[in-house]
């Protein structure tokens, strides 16, 4: 008993240590609590600030007063099945983006499973109405790949922040990248299936498609709008952390 | 035999100690995180006025943590631009701001599904804590980082879909000071939470 009395001490010490060790408390400076290491992550070049505020804010006006009655009409009128089978549709179609997308990047994998979704998506899903592929083992959704990200995969950096009239956030790369997509995209020139169409039904399936897409997108516009001091700013740094870290993926 | 059982005993004691760092935080997030929604979803709360939830769940975060810490994070450097005043009045009013946007942003829409993933140790003091919330029929993925800040682990940034909420915040706070100060951030944060819905137009 004396034996271990006297070492008492010491085992204190050695758990105190142990614990001490798996709970090390660190020091409560400025600099641990409130560091400057996310500055980094977030700076965004923005040189022409003052034209893009002023885009930002006609789309906001247009997004608001525009889409989004259109697309709370759209989700009330239309069943959630039709609704979904519609965008699954518009998404099939732009198969051809992702695939040169994957490739572009070396990305075998992701050009197999596009690739076999599309074809399973298209065959029993009646042309990409219906989603088969999702519940075939191997060729489950994966993210979407498009030319932006393939110029990121490159080495192209962001260049300036800019604001698009209608289409929003992006940056001149993912604007080059923009130009890309609607080289291969088969509704868009100079690919396009539709050709022969007369350009009353180009404009209708390219209004649908914007239709189909837009409740989504409003959703996620508003639900980054929400609660910010700086929309504008949010929307800049929102937009350009997902970019990259889609890139990064 | 005895200093054996000591020497065991010691080890116990450090392992179960480094077990506990390891569980404890994310139960204590998921309680706290099915805790709120209850305060908006629950049968407790139904006849309550939106105030009154925000009420409730602002207390139940700061029961648990200090959101003082997330909101100098994303302040940052701009924290001494501010007078004392100042800075007490934008703690407050980005408090009420945050506890807003979570409580509005959930109003009309069924309550989300969350799941809570394994928890990645990053080091001895950073730890990262997954989760996925289904809101309607949509899953987001949302990550916690915490930090070990004295005896307790405290949230110091939230990524929803890879977007650093404390990263977007500063970016609206650098982008305020370079033009303006601190009495027009308090100002426009007070109008802000004086707006029933925080999304809407905004003005020319």
């Amino acid at each position: 008993m004396k034996t271990l009395n006297s070492k008492l001490p010491f085992y204190v010490l050695m758990a105190a240590l142990m614990g001490a060790s798996a709970q090390p408390v660190i020091a409560q400076s400025d600099a641990d609590l409130y560091g400057d290491d996310v500055v980094t992550a977030g700076a965004v070049d923005d040189p022409l600030e003052s034209i893009n505020r002023v885009t930002f804010s006609v789309n906001d006006f247009i997004y608001l007063n525009v889409f989004e009655p259109v697309a709370d009409a759209y989700t009330f009128i239309t069943p959630d099945p039709v609704e979904e089978g519609a965008t699954n549709f518009f998404r099939n179609l732009k198969y051809p983006v992702r695939l040169a997308a994957n490739l572009l990047q070396g990305r075998l994998d992701g050009a197999w499973v596009e690739t076999g979704r599309f074809a399973i998506n298209t065959t029993f899903g009646v042309a990409g109405v219906f989603t088969p592929a999702d519940s075939v083992d191997g060729f489950e959704p994966i993210p979407a790949e498009d030319i932006g990200q393939v110029l990121g995969a490159w080495g192209v950096s962001d260049g300036p922040y800019l604001v698009l009239p209608l289409l929003g956030p992006s940056n001149l790369r993912d604007l080059g990248g923009l130009v890309g997509d609607r080289a291969v995209d088969p509704l868009s020139q100079p690919f396009a299936v539709n050709e022969s169409w007369n350009w009353e039904w180009r404009l209708a399936l390219s209004a649908t498609d914007v239709i189909t897409s837009s409740p989504t997108i409003i959703e996620r516009y508003k639900q980054l709008k929400g609660g910010s001091i700086d929309p504008y700013s949010s929307m800049k740094n929102g937009y350009t952390q997902f970019r990259n870290a889609a890139i990064k993926e | 035999m005895k200093k054996i059982f000591s020497v065991f005993l010691c080890v116990v004691l450090g392992f179960s100690s480094v077990l506990a760092a390891a569980t404890k935080p994310a139960d204590k997030l998921m309680q706290t995180v099915r805790g709120a929604l209850d305060l908006v979803y629950g049968d407790c709360c139904v006849e309550s006025t939106i105030e009154h939830k925000q009420a409730k769940v602002r207390e139940l975060i700061e029961s648990n943590y200090d959101m003082t810490i997330l909101i100098r994070r994303a302040i940052g450097r701009n924290w001494n631009k501010m007078s004392a005043d100042e800075q007490a009045q934008v703690l407050e009013l980005v408090k009420q701001l945050v506890v807003k946007a979570y409580v509005k942003g959930l109003e009309g829409k069924s309550r989300p599904e969350v799941t809570f993933d394994t928890t990645l140790q990053v080091s001895s003091k950073r730890i990262e804590i997954p989760s996925t919330v289904v809101l309607d029929g949509e899953p987001i993925r949302v990550l916690y980082r915490m930090g070990l800040m004295g005896a307790d682990w405290q949230l110091f940034d939230i990524v929803a879909e890879d977007v650093s909420v404390v990263s977007n915040y500063r970016q609206q706070f650098d982008d305020h000071f370079r033009k303006e100060n601190g009495a027009a951030l308090i100002t426009k944060l007070e109008e802000l939470l004086k707006k029933d819905k925080l999304d809407e137009n905004i003005e020319f």
